[in-house]
């Protein structure tokens, strides 16, 4: 298991590819939680950023097979609607370790392509498990 | 609505299923295994397949707004992934949701919840600030 250190704190990654909330992304994500189609939940976004990490994460060596979600928190300065272009930017904000597991919170802004306003910015406490192999 | 610090929000109730899980992968993009495969999620050490940590999350944003109405503002919105949610195979598992103004501004609404699987606390420190 790759070992990591403090000097995690303070990486950040980003990418300028645009994400685009469709219509449908939205009506599946509803759906699936049983909610009213018609008002974005307010954990979409955890799609994006979930991804932006497992893009990132694999290339510091953290072995995606082991992650689970210790906490989230959202804060949206606006809704989330169809044909919105998204881009994020994202910075480890803490790590440790701690018997073997890894905890690592990551910070992900949400901002619109066309005017740069900050959508929502998104927190994610990451542990990647400790194994026995 | 008269919202008043203290006050209660009846005990919303959802059942999920492997099913269910499948749905919210596919609709996230969060495809883990454990999730979906026991055994998968055995050699992983898991008891068995466990529900996506943020289903559970999506779950108590729905029962907020089946408390405050689906049109209203989520603001902000935190928890915490105590306990797992064990799925078994042919199963609906039962995920209760209570509510309770905690804080109450003219501008918005925080509600604190309560989220309790098979007698477990499966989320904690879960709050949502709603704007009004």
């Amino acid at each position: 298991m790759a070992v990591h250190g403090p000097e995690l704190v303070g990486r950040r990654f980003s990418s300028d590819a645009v994400r685009e909330v469709t219509e449908e992304s939205i009506t599946t994500f509803a759906k699936a939680i049983g909610a009213d189609i018609q008002f974005t939940p307010p954990t979409f976004l955890i799609s994006f950023s979930v991804s932006a990490a497992e893009e990132f994460l694999p290339t510091l060596g953290f072995d995606w097979s082991r992650v689970v979600h210790g906490d989230q928190r959202f804060l949206h300065h606006r809704s989330v609607y169809p044909g919105d272009q998204l881009k994020y930017a994202s910075e480890i904000e803490s790590y440790k370790s701690l018997a073997g597991n890894e905890f690592i919170s990551i910070r992900t802004d949400f901002f619109d392509v066309k005017s740069e306003e900050l959508v929502s910015a998104t927190w994610s406490t990451l542990v990647f498990r400790g194994g026995q192999e | 609505m008269n919202w008043q610090i203290g006050m209660d929000f009846t005990e919303k109730i959802f059942y999920i299923n492997r099913e269910s899980l499948k749905k919210y992968a596919d609709a996230s993009g969060d495809q883990n295994k454990i999730h979906q495969s026991e055994e998968f999620a055995q050699s992983v050490g898991l008891p068995n397949v466990i529900a996506h940590g943020m289903f559970t999350m999506a779950l108590a944003g729905e029962a907020v707004r089946s408390w405050v109405g689906s049109e209203r503002f989520i603001v902000e919105f935190n928890t915490r992934f105590a306990k797992p949610v064990i799925v078994p195979a042919n199963t609906d598992v039962a995920l209760s949701f209570t509510g309770k103004v905690i804080a109450l501004t003219d501008e918005d609404l925080t509600i604190e919840i309560a989220a309790i699987c098979d007698g477990n606390k499966v989320l904690t420190q879960t709050k949502v600030r709603v704007k009004l």
